[in-house]
């Protein structure tokens, strides 16, 4: 989250967009792949500090020529810090030889084999489902944003959930009839529970086991019929906790659900994903430090991607283990 | 222990169950909706076109003469954190 607010500084998004080709890479998935990415990836942050050893991470912010060269790296959340790298990035940028500069114009080859166990793909056919998740506190019998000590854990988060083409089509009933329900998937019901009712407002957060999702009563009906579209109603309560007694539970998420989905009845095609789901949350994991003590407000809010956006084609969180995120019932 | 039905929750969804949380109320949806997802001054960083294939990146910082920006992360950044 601390980045995102490096990110955000208008001087630094000025030099970025003038100058550099910006690119954002997950560094579990980069540092990881056996193809040729994954070897020009190391190849350029071994010329860094960080050279992973071990396995370990390589996270940072890397300047380079298109040919490997390192230019300059930080690993910075300080704007005033970043100002000063990619100033200085640009001015090696420009004290490059010539022969250098050429070199940096190298035709690309094509990627000819990708490591299949470190590149998530996405089938044309995956409905995307953008994911955020915020904090939340009441306010005149209301919500509000709420407060975190933690930099930026204030703000929404970003997750995308995959759902493959049979669940989808199987959401979406041939001859619907008004209060018709509707039988969700159960891989869908344990992915969504399992991976995206999820605390990742301050950090890579953990998942849910797949005995901590203690209930997960979903419901999904249609609710009106046009010539246009058809549309379903979701709700449900969901309990996730640690522990089978909540009360003795270190992280838990007591929550219901909300949602409308709408598909155009001739072509089976979703236009509409909305949903929400609200209630209170607690504790937190190794990596999502600084959580507000006891129970309290914590809402996710899903929406229809846009796969025309690089962002939103960024594969979930979860997906790390392939099988795993798919197949989240077993 | 407020609930007994975990242990047949692989079997079915469709049990009765108790609820501490309040049902959201449906004239509060959008509003609740809008109050979650992120504001235009949250995404100031999505004003940089970022790019999320290293590969193609490179052809295009080759064909265009320009320098690579990468903002590599624990956690994809555009992601989960």
């Amino acid at each position: 989250m601390g980045r995102e607010l490096t990110f955000a500084d208008a001087k630094i998004i000025e030099i970025v967009n003038k100058n550099f080709v910006p690119v954002a890479m997950d560094d579990w998935f980069q540092r990881r792949r056996q193809d040729a990415e994954g070897d020009f990836f190391r190849k350029v942050a071994d010329q860094g500090p960080r050279k992973g050893s071990g396995g370990g991470t390589r996270q940072g912010i890397y300047a380079f020529t298109a040919d490997g060269k390192l230019l300059q790296y930080r690993n910075s959340q300080d704007p005033e810090v970043m100002r000063a790298f990619l100033l200085s990035a640009l001015k090696s940028w420009g004290s490059l030889s010539q022969a250098d500069r050429n070199a940096a114009k190298v035709a690309i080859p094509e990627l000819k084999k990708i490591d299949p166990r470190y590149v998530p793909i996405l089938t044309k056919d995956t409905l995307i489902v953008n994911v955020h998740a915020r904090i939340l506190e009441k306010e005149n019998d209301f919500f509000c944003h709420g407060t975190c000590k933690f930099p930026g854990g204030q703000r929404a988060s970003h997750d995308h959930m995959w759902i493959r083409e049979s669940e989808w089509q199987a959401l979406l009933p041939k001859d619907p009839k008004v209060g018709q329900e509707i039988a969700i998937p159960e891989n869908l019901v344990y992915r969504l529970a399992r991976f995206h009712l999820i605390d990742n407002t301050r950090g890579e957060p953990p998942m849910w086991a797949r005995n901590e999702v203690r209930k997960a009563s979903l419901k999904l009906f249609v609710s009106d019929i046009t010539k246009e579209e058809v549309r379903l109603k979701l709700t449900g309560a969901i309990l996730l906790a640690t522990d089978a007694d909540e009360k003795n539970a270190k992280r838990g998420y007591d929550a219901s659900m909300l949602g409308e989905i709408c598909y155009e009845p001739s072509k089976r095609k979703i236009i509409k994903f909305n949903a929400i789901v609200m209630g209170e949350h607690w504790g937190e994991g190794t990596y999502t430090g600084g959580s507000r003590p006891g129970r309290a407000p914590f809402g996710i809010a899903f929406e229809l991607a846009d796969p025309a956006k690089p962002a939103d084609r960024v594969p979930p969180q979860a997906i790390r283990e392939f099988a795993g995120y798919f197949e989240a019932s077993k | 222990m407020r609930l007994d039905i975990t242990l047949c929750l692989g079997l079915t969804f469709g049990l009765a169950y108790s609820q501490a949380s309040e049902p959201i109320k449906p004239e509060q949806f959008n509003k609740l909706h809008a109050i979650i997802k992120p504001n235009p001054d949250e995404e100031k960083f999505m004003q940089i076109p970022w790019m999320i294939d290293l590969w193609e990146a490179r052809k295009k910082a080759a064909s265009e003469d320009r320098p690579i920006l990468l903002w590599e992360m624990d956690g994809h950044p555009l992601g989960c954190v």
